[in-house]
Parts: structure tokens; C-alpha cells; sequence
């Protein structure tokens, strides 16, 4: 978009302007990274450092997951006495991460009031996988975009060329209905962005689903296996996700160990299975696990079914109001009951 | 050091030789579209042109999943040490330099590690000097470079018409030696235009401070620099895990058998002693201990940087750390 620009702008200047007047301590933003279609997080402390903050398709990551390890109290007691107070943070957020932090905060997982939010109409972000494949066997050394929010990229031998935006946006980004940060206290930038350029297709996730439900039962397992088979149980998923925030995971547990470490076929099966399910009802559907696996798998694969679900039987949306109860944590009556089965 | 030429017609036929006598394993195009090791044939043809794959091939010595022994009526059973002969023809350069790091861990002196040991044996490499380089290579910083044959059985260089192959072991004179009748004598153009194609290449890279890396990073393990990068870091383990050189594992028993799997010093619980105490407590350390012991504590120990340069770390970081940026701060 042309508005980036003015966009980072505005952006160093929110930033310079919270650290200077000591709104915060740190802020957390993005800046340029050492390769094309990326960008690195960038943790702030000093006013003079905010030029280096950038706004652009290439923003990916969602920055919510530095949030609760900021407020991680020492486990150890004496430890905890000497601890500094925890810091007041400036976060850039888009609208899947607003909802994270939306999430963050139901959970209790981050103070509120130590949190200064600056949500950023997001237009969608590029996948640099997508980006690089398009490209071919030729190799990009710089990448930035265009007028038309097009992606405009630099190759080894000097040329030009462009990738349009829809073929290289993230796949959450083309299923996002929600780009708007559902949660700030700063907010950047205008709405609609993506509708204009045409690149939205909201209903892209079920359709995704449909298509996988309408396999039979064999068919849809041995797809799944092939989805997993090659996980390499890295956890880049699980540590890029705002929301895998437990002190020891379950997978970490080791007396007893439940799963066991490596790409046993039961034990990868149960990595994915246990992972949706921990993110049931939670999950705002940024992406980022399926951006961060090396490995190109479809991470989100049950996500995006259990999503559909919650939605479906509850009309609940996760990360969309702090105040709604989360759906796990409500009861009512006249919740369906039909998946309750005789023992 | 024996050289020859392979023509292009005669790739295939020399393959489907050496698939006679084991499983071949060539470059060829993946369900997701990626150019990966592929067990040879295939439908799809070879590929030759392509940068890297995802995958180093450090899964053929080292498996992700590796039993070790069985347990059966009380006893343990040591597993059939049958391998089966394999040949990876067109890894690249980088990965097979990190073969000969492996190899210093896993077999030289006392520390000889059967298992590593068999799968090396039995496992033949013949590696492809790179035609392209990537703005995250760094092969050449690191006492490598495209045209690199250590590690490697076999180098080819891809030439127009055909392959230039270069023995690098005796079983790499071997494997000439049998198909003499496939090749011919390497002719002094097609020797100029495999180095003058290495240079083109070496050419492309963008040079890395790191040869003075140990005394360097040896003065500054204090560094604020580490608390920065450890600040970023998730924590995930992709680099370790896509790293063609990182090598921890962790054993663990499961009812029947013991598993050797995967680990990384990037995870908490690498370090983390039955008391409960943990000297690698946060990020910071964790990811000062990864660098260190790969740019200090391994030229200290063995002569060598233990990385390769193919920069997979980089390329696949979620975060998109650079650790080139690291070690040139650390230097500035």
C-alpha cells in the first residue's frame, strides 16, 4: 500500500513519543531483517532507536508472544523479591494479534494496565515461502511493494519484477475477516485495505475444511498422516503461537514423559492432535505457527475445523471481546449435547 | 585425485548401476514442490539447478527416530546392525563439509559412534558443487565453499555438457574405477570450466568475519548482545534442527525400546538437572551457549567452526535472526 509509509511514520512516532514520555519501558515493533520478505522483531528501549521501525507487508510475526514472558514472575521466591517490577510495553499489533492479546488477557496472562496497544489496520502479510517459490530458481535481494499493494522485487541479476499480492499473501490473511485490531489504544492507519485491493476471501477456510471433510475416513487420515509425516517436532508452531504459553508444556513434561521427543508416527500424531486441542476455543487464527514451520506443513489443518466448530456451536468467537466468557470456561444449559455419547 | 567426465546421457545409466547395488537417493521434485533428496527413480526427472533443499541429509546418519536396543524378557537386545548400501548423489557442497564435521564428533579417536559409524559405512556421497548461491550463504567464511569436496565421496561440477567428478575417498576412486566405461578422461577445458563455474559462484558470496571467530567470541561472553538476542529468540529449535552440523540427541526408554531422538540447546529442558537447578536458565544463555559452541568452543577443540555456511538457520528463523549479524556485532 502507499500508505505504509506514512503508516511506519506515524509508527516511529508513536514510539518515540511513548519511551520518551515514559508511557513505557520497551516497546515491540519490527524492523528491516537480512533477507528479503522478512522482517525481524524489534525490541525497543532508547527514543533514538525508533527509526528503526518499519511498517510493511513483510511484518509477520505476531508479536504477542513476547507478552507473557515479560510478566513471568521468578519461580523462585527469593528470586521474585528481588525482581524488577514488570515493564510497561508498547506493542504493534495487527487484528489476528490484537485478538491474541485479547485472548492474553482473559487468561490473565499479561496486566492490562502495563500494556500500551497500537493496533495497526493490517492489509495482510506476505508468506515469504509463497514469495520465494514464485520467484522460481531466481533469487530475490530486495523485495518492497508498490502503489497497488503489489509486491515489487529486486532478483540476482538486477531486474525488476513484480508478484501480485494475492498469489503471495499468508493463507490466514486471505481467510482473515477481521483485520482490524479488535482491541487498542492507539490505532493506526484506515480500514478496508484489503477489500480494496481484492484480495479478502473470508470464506476460504471452510471452504478448505468442506473440501477435506467431503473425503472418506481412510482418505482423510492417510491425509493426515501425510500432513504430518514430515514434521520434524522442531515446536516452531508451538513457540511462535501467543497462546502456547504454559511454563512446561505437556510435551516437556517428563515424569511420567506422556509423548515421546521424536517423529514416531504415534508420537507426531499426538504433537498436532493435543496442540488444536489446546488451542480449541482460543485460537484467533493469525497464522503464525503455519508461517513459522520449516517444513511447509499445513499446521492449521485441524485449527481451522475446531475454529469452525466453536463458532458454529457456540456463536463464539475467540480474542473478539475481553469481557466474553471464553467458551471453554462457560456452561449452559442448552449447550448441544449430541457429541456425549453412552459409555 | 582421480577426475573424470560423466556425460548427461550417461547420468541415468550410471545410476541405475549404482541402484543395483543399494538405494540411490537423487535431487527430484517433492509433493509440496520443493526439490528434496528423493529415493531414485522417479517419474519427474533429476534436477540439478536447484539451490539447496529444505532438509539437510544429516537424517541419513543421524535418524530422527533411532533405536538403539531392544528390551526383551528382561535383556536387552542390540538391534540388527544390517544397513542396506545408500547413495545421495547431488547434495550439496556445504551439507557434505558438515558430514566431515559430524565426523569428527562421531568417529575420531575414542568417541566412535557405532550407530553413526554403520550409517556412514554403508552410505555413499557424491555431492554437487552449487550453481547459485544464495544471499544466505556463507560457505566460503567458514573454510568451505561451492566447489568443497570434503565430506564427500564424489564432487561433480555440472558442466554444460555433462558432469566432472572428482574423487574424494577411496571409495570415491572406486566408484570411478568401476565405471570406466561410462566415463571419459576429464579434458583441460572441461577442468577450466568446472573451476571457472566454482569461482562464478564463490564470487556471489557475501563474506562473514568469522575466521578469527574463537578469540573473538572468547572475550565476550559478557556481552549485552546475548541478552538482546536471547530477548528474540523463541526458543523454537528450527535452526538447530534444519542445521546441517548440530548433533545433541537425547535417549529416552519407551516400554520395548530405547530411542535415540533429536534435541537442542535451545529448549529449557536441555539443560535442566534433576535438582531442579538449571544453568541455562533463560534464552540468553541458551542461545549464547549455540553460537559459542559453534564458533568458539568447536575451533578450540577441533580447528574448525562447526557450520557449514549453508544458511538454513537464517533462511528459516520464524524471527528471521541472522547469526552473521550477531557475530559481527559481537566483533565490532
Amino acid at each position: 500500500m502507499a500508505e505504509s509509509r506514512q503508516l511506519e511514520a506515524q509508527l516511529r512516532e508513536t514510539a518515540e513519543k511513548l519511551l520518551r514520555e515514559k508511557n513505557v519501558s520497551l516497546f515491540v515493533g519490527y524492523e528491516k531483517a537480512s533477507l528479503p520478505f522478512r522482517t525481524t522483531p524489534l525490541l525497543l528501549t532508547k527514543t533514538e532507536e525508533a527509526p528503526r521501525l518499519v511498517w510493511n507487508p513483510f511484518c509477520n510475526a505476531n508479536l504477542s508472544v513476547y507478552l507473557p514472558r515479560l510478566f513471568l514472575a521468578p519461580a523462585d521466591a527469593r528470586a521474585a523479591k528481588a525482581a524488577p517490577a514488570p515493564p510497561r510495553v508498547g506493542v504493534v499489533l495487527k487484528g489476528c494479534d490484537s485478538r491474541a492479546v485479547a485472548v492474553l488477557l482473559q487468561e490473565k496472562q499479561v496486566r492490562r494496565e502495563n500494556l500500551v496497544l497500537v493496533g495497526i489496520h493490517c492489509p495482510g502479510i506476505v508468506d515469504r515461502r509463497k514469495a520465494e517459490k514464485a520467484l522460481g530458481e531466481h533469487q530475490a535481494l530486495g523485495a518492497g511493494e508498490d502503489g497497488g499493494g503489489n509486491i515489487r522485487v529486486v532478483v540476482e541479476d538486477g531486474t525488476e519484477s513484480t508478484l501480485r499480492r494475492e498469489d503471495v499473501l499468508a493463507d490466514a490473511c486471505l481467510e482473515c475477516r477481521s483485520p482490524a485490531p479488535a482491541l487498542h489504544d492507539i490505532l493506526l492507519g484506515a480500514p478496508g485495505e484489503a477489500a480494496r485491493t481484492g484480495t479478502a476471501r473470508p470464506g476460504t477456510a471452510r471452504t478448505r475444511t468442506a473440501e477435506f471433510e467431503s473425503r472418506p475416513l481412510e482418505a482423510r487420515w492417510a491425509g493426515f498422516q501425510e500432513v504430518i509425516a514430515r514434521c520434524i517436532r522442531c515446536n516452531a508452531c508451538r513457540q511462535a503461537c501467543p497462546l502456547c504459553y504454559c511454563k512446561t508444556c505437556i510435551f516437556e513434561q517428563n515424569r511420567p514423559r506422556w509423548i515421546g521427543p521424536g517423529t514416531d508416527p504415534s508420537d507426531l500424531a499426538l504433537y498436532h492432535l493435543i496442540r488444536a486441542f489446546h488451542l480449541a476455543g482460543r485460537c484467533t487464527e493469525c497464522g503464525a505457527c503455519e508461517r513459522a514451520c520449516p517444513m511447509g506443513i499445513d499446521v492449521r489443518l485441524l485449527a481451522r475445523k475446531l475454529s469452525a466448530e466453536v463458532e458454529d456451536l457456540y456463536g463464539y468467537r475467540p480474542g473478539e471481546s475481553v469481557e466474553a466468557t471464553p467458551v471453554l470456561s462457560s456452561f449452559a444449559l442448552d449447550d448441544p449435547q449430541d457429541f456425549v455419547t453412552e459409555p | 585425485m582421480t577426475e573424470k567426465l560423466l556425460s548427461l546421457a550417461n547420468l541415468d545409466p550410471w545410476l541405475a548401476r549404482l541402484r543395483e547395488r543399494g538405494s540411490v537417493y537423487a535431487p527430484g521434485t517433492d509433493q509440496a514442490g520443493e526439490v528434496a533428496l528423493r529415493e531414485w527413480p522417479q517419474p519427474e526427472p533429476l534436477v540439478l539447478d536447484y539451490k539447496n533443499f529444505r532438509e539437510p541429509p544429516k537424517a541419513f546418519f543421524l535418524p530422527r527416530n533411532q533405536t538403539l536396543l531392544y528390551f526383551r524378557d528382561g535383556k536387552t537386545v542390540e538391534l540388527n546392525s544390517a544397513v542396506p548400501e545408500t547413495f545421495l548423489f547431488g547434495i550439496r557442497p556445504c551439507d557434505a563439509r558438515a558430514l566431515a564435521l559430524l565426523d569428527r564428533v562421531f568417529l575420531d579417536g575414542d568417541q566412535n559412534d557405532p550407530y553413526y559409524a554403520r550409517l556412514r559405512e554403508k552410505t555413499t556421497v557424491i555431492a554437487l558443487a552449487c550453481a547459485q548461491a544464495m544471499p544466505s550463504c556463507f560457505c566460503a567464511s567458514v573454510g568451505s565453499g561451492p566447489g568443497d569436496g570434503s565430506g564427500a565421496d564424489l564432487l561433480a561440477v555440472a558442466l554444460e555438457s555433462g558432469l566432472l567428478f572428482r574423487a574424494g575417498s577411496g571409495k570415491g576412486e572406486g566408484l570411478l574405477a568401476e565405471a570406466a566405461d561410462l566415463l571419459a578422461e576429464a579434458t583441460p577445458a572441461a577442468k577450466r570450466e568446472a573451476a571457472e563455474r566454482i569461482q562464478g559462484v564463490t564470487a556471489q558470496l557475501t563474506p562473514v568475519p568469522t575466521a578469527d571467530s574463537a578469540l573473538r567470541l572468547r572475550g565476550s561472553y559478557d556481552s549485552p548482545l546475548w541478552g538482546t538476542a536471547g530477548q528474540k529468540c523463541l526458543g523454537c529449535g528450527t535452526c538447530s534442527f534444519l542445521c546441517p552440523t548440530c548433533h545433541c540427541f537425547d535417549i529416552t526408554d519407551e516400554p520395548d525400546r530405547r530411542v535415540r531422538t533429536w534435541d537442542c540447546c535451545a529448549y529449557p529442558q536441555f539443560t535442566l538437572h534433576a535438582s531442579g537447578h538449571n544453568p541455562r536458565p533463560t534464552p540468553k544463555e541458551r542461545w549464547r551457549q549455540r553460537l559459542m559452541h559453534k564458533f568458539r568452543y568447536a575451533v578450540e577443540n577441533f580447528g574448525v567452526p562447526f557450520c557449514a555456511g549453508c544458511g538454513r538457520c537464517i533462511r528459516n528463523c520464524p524471527v528471521s535472526m541472522d547469526l552473521r549479524t550477531v557475530l559481527k556485532e559481537l566483533g565490532a
